[in-house]
């Protein structure tokens, strides 16, 4: 067993903290946090310089962890403009792909993945769109809650109910659609006042009468739930990458104020609770990049583990609010005056998007039980 | 004040909290505490609380000023912190002037705000602030209250002292906590000053560590607020079609949380009774209880949680702030250790 990254990795994650050093200051950070305003300048930027890539995944996840580590806000923003792609690589037809795939990949547009809605984002099989059937066009009726890329996006993978369930089984009858964002009864609305991550951009979406062409439905109708479920299992190791780079990016500034009190001679107030401290962020940061790889590994290599991508999102998520917090402690004064503080609201974040905890943990559990009942 | 006296002043603030901040409160966050506010509280006797009733304070005891902290915190913890700064700031540490100023300042005409660097946290680059003959100038950080007012601050000397004009708050400091307060970074240019003590550092650090009980009652207001926003959501809230309530994991964290909250409020009724180790140790309780329950209740509102509208991630931002803001846990951890083992401890 190697622990080490290969050299391409290595390499694109240096590029990726080139980048993110050049590119994402602390200033430029508070006013994208400050203002609730989408970086569109440092998405470009990103798209240019060659790092947003999800077709290389293991550089897209170090390079997540990089500009994360550098400012989650910001670093979201740059690298979540193809949110919901992998539904249309796995599971679109080569036209679909032809059309919307390429011109995400290479950043001229935007997409994202509409599933939550206002009453609900866990329990998935409950969503309550639904999209009718007539002739050669479904219409869409209802509303879609706290999606990101929201008021930005040129097209999005939306879920809808295409069928009552008839077994009482909720997940059937669902099914994907790629819905452009500029049809007539289809309206946007920019959520603002986030916690955190207030550089991504994050809407509610109303869908009136909207009319989609039969041919923008994704795969076979009423398998939804599986493409979408599909979906959070590759999306998840990425949500760990910036759960990861949130925690090393509170860990970093850590230890620059530790370093600094060192320096300035008063080693005497960095007690041992502050440095034990410090070595469990670390610890925990650790923890979650094996995992994360792990979870990754089996993932890249197309043989998914949904047990461990469960238990790397959730990890993660844990550690990037307790580094946070823990980082706030320790530096005081100083870290609620600096990046910290923003870092501290992002992190929050990582344990509610794409699964929360809970739901991971569930998840978790399911398969733990089936697989100690054989695997049925 | 007696228990029965404690109930029927919670039922005023909290009448007049349902009336005055309870549909204001996003507002409060996003554009700060009015004027009016501030009049309203001083009307009531809220804000004046703990001012003695020569200045045109309510002259409560530390009882009932901790009932209206903790029933204000609970609404608003930057309302909540308005009135410590007010009542046990401003009033020790202008209670040996003359002037008519701490009267002002009860009647919420005045506006007052102090920073309490480097009585919290030392370490921090708070900016020069200088005397130069009569005059002073420089900046402060970390300055914390309503704008328009007059100014505390400690000079780089270690002197207290008050300026009531020639300096501006600029709000570049960020923004975590109190959002209803100005937490700002003041510049004073060549203003007039009066000094109020010429050990700065000790009459703050003082001031700091006599109000254990006031921090508490805040905590837990902070606790309480997001708690019971969380029991009504459980409630309604569904998925998988259950109430989220129905769930063991929901229904045990939070009423564990809600039991530790209890008994902490018990404690802090009776405090009457209670010696300063046992208010620093109802402290120290109350401000993790505080991070805790408000980590849960943001965690179960789900996505709404994340956002300012519902009312919940204030007490999360709010509950951090605390601690680092109107406290010095370095200092109050080692108060703690020399208290438990009846000498100096834990400093390694
Ligand atoms: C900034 C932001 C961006 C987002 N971006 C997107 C996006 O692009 N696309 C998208 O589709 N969605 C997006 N979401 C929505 C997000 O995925 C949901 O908020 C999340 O899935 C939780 O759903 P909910 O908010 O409806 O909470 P609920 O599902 O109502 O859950 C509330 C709480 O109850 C807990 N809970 C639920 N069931 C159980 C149970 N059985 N046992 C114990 N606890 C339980 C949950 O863990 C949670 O803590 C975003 C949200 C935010 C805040």
């Amino acid at each position: 067993m190697d622990f080490e990254f290969p050299e391409d990795i290595v390499k694109a994650r240096e590029k990726a903290a080139e980048f993110a050093r050049k590119e994402i200051s602390s200033n430029k950070a508070l006013m994208y946090d400050r203002e609730e305003k989408f970086p569109e300048e440092l998405k470009k930027k990103a798209f240019e310089y060659g790092i947003v890539d999800y077709t290389n995944p293991w550089s897209m996840l170090v390079t997540i962890e990089e500009l994360c580590r550098a400012d989650p806000g910001m670093g979201i923003a740059a690298t979540v403009s193809l949110f919901g792609a992998e539904v249309i690589m796995l599971f679109g037809n080569d036209s679909q792909k032809t059309k919307y795939l390429g011109a995400v990949q290479n950043g001229e547009m935007m997409m994202g993945l509409a599933v939550t809605e206002p009453g609900g984002g866990s329990d998935v099989a409950g969503i309550k769109t639904t999209a009718r059937k007539e002739g050669n066009r479904y219409i869409i009726n209802g509303s879609k809650m706290f999606i990101t890329n929201g008021t930005m996006a040129d097209f999005f993978v939306m879920l809808v109910r295409t069928s009552n369930p008839e077994d009482g089984k909720r997940h059937h009858g669902l099914s994907t659609f790629i819905v452009p964002g500029n049809l007539p009864g289809f309206s946007r609305t920019k959520i603002t006042g986030k916690l955190g991550v207030r550089a991504t951009n994050t809407a509610e979406l109303v869908l009136n009468n909207v009319e989609v062409p039969a041919e923008n439905l994704i795969g076979e109708e009423g398998k939804g739930f599986y493409y979408i479920m599909t979906f959070f299992n590759i999306s998840r190791a990425y949500v760990a990458a910036q759960a990861i780079g949130i925690a090393q990016g509170a860990l970093d500034r850590v230890l620059g104020y530790l370093s600094e009190l060192q320096s300035k001679g008063a080693s005497s107030t960095i007690t041992e609770e502050i440095q034990m401290t410090a070595s469990d962020i670390a610890t925990r940061i650790e923890a979650s990049r094996l995992l994360t790889y792990k979870a990754a590994s089996y993932l890249f290599q197309f043989r998914p583990n949904p047990t461990i991508t469960s238990m790397s999102k959730a990890y993660a998520a844990e550690t990037a609010v307790f580094a946070t917090e823990k980082a706030l402690e320790i530096t005081g004064y100083s870290g609620i005056n600096g990046d910290l503080e923003r870092f501290f609201r992002d992190a929050k974040i990582m344990e509610i998007w794409e699964g929360t905890s809970e739901i991971e943990k569930l998840i978790i559990w399911r398969n733990l039980i089936k697989e100690a009942q054989g695997g049925n | 004040m007696s228990m029965e006296e404690q109930d029927i002043l919670r039922s005023a603030v909290i009448e007049f909290a349902e009336k005055n901040i309870a549909n204001s409160a996003v507002a409060i966050e996003r554009t700060g505490i009015t004027d009016d506010l501030a009049v309203s509280l001083a009307a009531q006797g809220f804000l004046g609380a703990a001012l003695p009733t020569e200045v045109g304070g309510a002259g409560i005891d530390r009882q009932g000023y901790a009932v209206i902290l903790k029933e204000l915190a609970s609404y608003s913890p930057s309302v909540s912190v308005l009135v410590l700064i007010t009542g046990s700031i401003a009033g020790r540490l202008l209670e040996k002037k003359a002037d008519s100023l701490l009267g002002r300042i009860a009647t919420g005409e005045e506006s007052f705000a102090v920073s309490l660097w480097p009585a919290t946290d030392g370490s921090g680059s708070a900016g020069e602030l200088k005397i130069s003959g009569n005059k002073i100038r420089g900046t402060r950080r970390y300055v914390i209250g309503r704008p328009g007012g007059c100014l505390v601050a400690v000079t780089d000397d270690g002197k207290l002292v008050l300026v009531k004009s020639g300096f501006s708050l600029s709000d570049e400091d960020h923004h975590l906590s109190f959002r209803g307060l100005k937490y700002s970074v003041a510049s004073i240019d060549s203003a007039h000053y009066e000094v109020i003590s010429s050990n700065g550092a000790e009459t703050m650090e003082r001031i700091l560590s006599g109000m254990d009980l006031e921090i508490s009652a805040i905590a837990l207001g902070i606790a309480r607020g997001a708690l019971a926003k969380t029991v009504d959501y459980t409630k309604v809230r569904k998925t998988f079609e259950k109430p989220l309530k129905d769930y063991s994991t929901v229904a045990n964290n939070i009423s564990r949380l809600m039991s530790e909250l209890s008994v902490a409020e018990i404690a802090l009724q009776g405090s009457g009774e209670m010696n300063e180790t046992e208010m620093l140790m109802l402290k120290v309780h109350a401000t993790d209880l505080a991070k805790r329950a408000t980590k849960y209740s943001l965690q179960y509102h789900g996505g709404y949680g994340y956002i300012e509208d519902f009312g919940v991630e204030k007490f999360y931002r709010d509950a951090v702030g605390l601690t680092i803001l109107l406290e010095n846990q370095a200092a109050d951890g080692m108060r703690l250790s020399k208290e438990v083992f009846g000498e100096k401890s834990g400093y390694l």
